[in-house]
């Protein structure tokens, strides 16, 4: 009884473990590059909330940087071995969350729809099943999407300070239609659950914008820098920050 | 019985889903979003029940092997029952790992094990610990040389093949150890659909075999109140060589692990204190020590101090 314990299991244990560092390790590499290209993704589309003419070639700067991403998930997909995907997403989900919002609102401010998963897998070069390899987990392009929201809600209030009165309605008539989308979803007490819930608040501060253009009757009116205009502004984005 | 009212329920919210479905559907019927969106809730739905599926086989293997272990508990040197419980619990050990392991297996297939990873890992570590017990007591019963075994033994025994006939288990674990060419096979099982095994992924064993611990220095303080001083020391040899392979490991950020570590060191102690004290007073009057810690006992302590 006594030689019970195998000491070359701790071992082999080790060897084990050590292999799955330097995966990790790879990984992180990884990671860190596409993290760089989300960057400056983002910082370019910060753009459209301070000037509107600016949107399209936001857009076009940002594609570019998505577009490299494409490379280095392929890269990443090759370190990853087959049918292990779960065992390291942790390291990319948060990332590729980021990189889903991204492409969803570039896609939303260039055609005005939401983009469908299988569109972002495919710009991103993933999979939209786990059977096929290296791909999109739903619940992260859902995440993606929710942040989305939030920013949309930013963006409204700022295309109202920059005269534009017929964006936040198309806007919110967008949340609209993905907040019953969300509502069909069967969520568990998850993370999801909880990004879900800030939902409505975002769908809420869209809804006070239209409602103080629409009761100024500023909507169908091309936009002219009165006094008026300007109260109304102020309102809105006081009204906008005490939320 | 309680699959049947599972998927009752299940059929209850997927036509409570139908009928928003078709409210939602009366303003807009060709929104895009909600159509796309209908497709996303039936894959969560799919996600999310599958894994409550395998929570619940989960906690069927968890409460299995806590039986079993408190089953091994009741071996006593002075009732001569070894070979009895120990003939009974490998039997149920080997009908969790045929049927309970198979049903989670059978789950898995075409799925990632580690997406579903927290849904049942309770149970396998769990049931490792039992088995590992298990297998401490046949190493000392059978007088041989043998050692516990790591996960790929585990792995081995967790080889499934499909059958259309319900609950006839084929086990071909005999049938690996003959063919060298098994371990091909296993990794093309994705493709091969009559195959199926269990994945033992070896952190898990691991931090199975670090609650084996907590056994064993339950044993060694039960056979200190029946008096086998022996079984003492014995626990305690084996206690300190687990306890240095788990300081020997380099394992960056498992807060599971080092927990485990810790919770181990106190197990240690103990026993090593119980050893202690069946050294200095004997084994009758270190009882007394360990359960009353330490009060004098008139009758008992005469003679040993």
């Amino acid at each position: 009884m006594a030689n019970f314990v195998n000491l070359e299991v701790f071992s082999n244990y080790q060897k084990y473990i050590d292999n799955e560092q330097e995966i990790r390790e790879n990984i992180r590499i990884k990671v860190r590059e596409i993290e760089q290209f989300v960057k400056e993704a983002t910082i370019q589309l910060q753009a459209i909330h301070s000037d509107l003419s600016k949107i399209d070639s936001a857009c076009q700067a940002a594609r570019k940087q998505i577009a490299s991403c494409a490379g280095v998930y392929k890269q990443l997909s090759e370190i990853i071995p087959h049918g292990q995907y779960y065992r390291y997403s942790d390291h990319w989900t948060y990332i590729t969350q980021r990189l889903v919002f991204l492409i969803a609102m570039v896609v939303y401010l260039e055609a005005g729809f939401l983009v469908k998963r299988e569109t972002v897998a495919e710009m991103l070069g993933l999979q939209v099943s786990h059977t096929q390899g290296f791909h999109l987990d739903i619940e992260d392009y859902l995440m993606g999407i929710l942040q989305m929201a939030s920013e949309l809600s930013r963006f409204a209030t700022n295309s109202v300070t920059m005269g534009d009165y017929d964006r936040p309605l198309n806007i919110s008539h967008f949340m609209a239609n993905l907040n019953s989308g969300f509502r069909l979803l069967n969520l568990k007490n998850d993370g999801l659950r909880k990004r879900f819930d800030a939902l409505k608040y975002d769908v809420k501060k869209i809804e006070e914008v239209v409602y103080d253009i629409s009761i100024r009757g500023l909507r169908n009116e091309t936009p002219q820098p009165t006094a008026e205009n300007a109260v109304s502004n102020e309102t809105t984005s006081a009204e906008a920050k005490s939320d | 019985m309680s699959q049947n009212s599972r998927s009752r329920h299940n059929n209850r919210r997927n036509q409570q889903k139908h009928k928003s479905d078709r409210d939602t559907n009366y303003g807009e019927e060709l929104n895009p979003v909600v159509k796309v969106f209908q497709e996303y809730a039936l894959e969560l739905d799919d996600k999310h029940d599958r894994y409550e599926r395998i929570v619940k086989l989960s906690r069927d293997i968890t409460i299995e092997a806590k039986r079993i272990i408190f089953l091994l508990h009741t071996i006593d040197g002075r009732k001569n029952n070894r070979s009895k419980v120990l003939e009974e619990a490998e039997q149920r050990l080997t009908k969790v790992i045929e049927v309970n392991f198979k049903s989670i297996a059978l789950e898995l297939t075409g799925q990632d094990p580690y997406q579903y990873r927290c849904s049942y890992s309770p149970g396998l570590q769990e049931f490792i610990e039992a088995y590992s017990f298990m297998e401490y007591y046949k190493n000392g019963a059978d007088e041989m040389s043998g050692t516990m075994s790591d996960w790929m033994v585990l792995q081995q025994k967790m080889q499934y093949e499909r059958d259309d006939k319900l609950n006839t288990i084929k086990d071909d674990s005999q049938k690996s150890i003959d063919s060298p060419n098994e371990v091909d096979i296993e990794n093309d099982i994705k493709t091969v659909p009559q195959k199926f095994e269990f994945i033992v992924d070896p952190t898990e064993y691991i931090l199975g075999i670090a609650d084996l611990t907590g056994e064993l220095m339950r044993r060694c303080i039960n056979s200190l109140g029946s008096g086998e001083t022996d079984v003492c020391l014995e626990t305690c040899k084996v206690l300190q060589q687990l306890y240095s392979g788990y300081i020997s490991l380099n394992v960056q950020r498992s807060r599971e692990l080092s927990r485990k570590i810790y919770t181990m060191r106190q197990s240690v102690l103990k026993a090593e204190n119980v050893c202690y004290n069946v050294k200095v007073r004997g084994g009758e009057a270190a009882k007394w020590g360990a359960v009353f810690e330490n009060k004098m006992n008139d009758d008992l302590d005469e003679g040993f101090y």
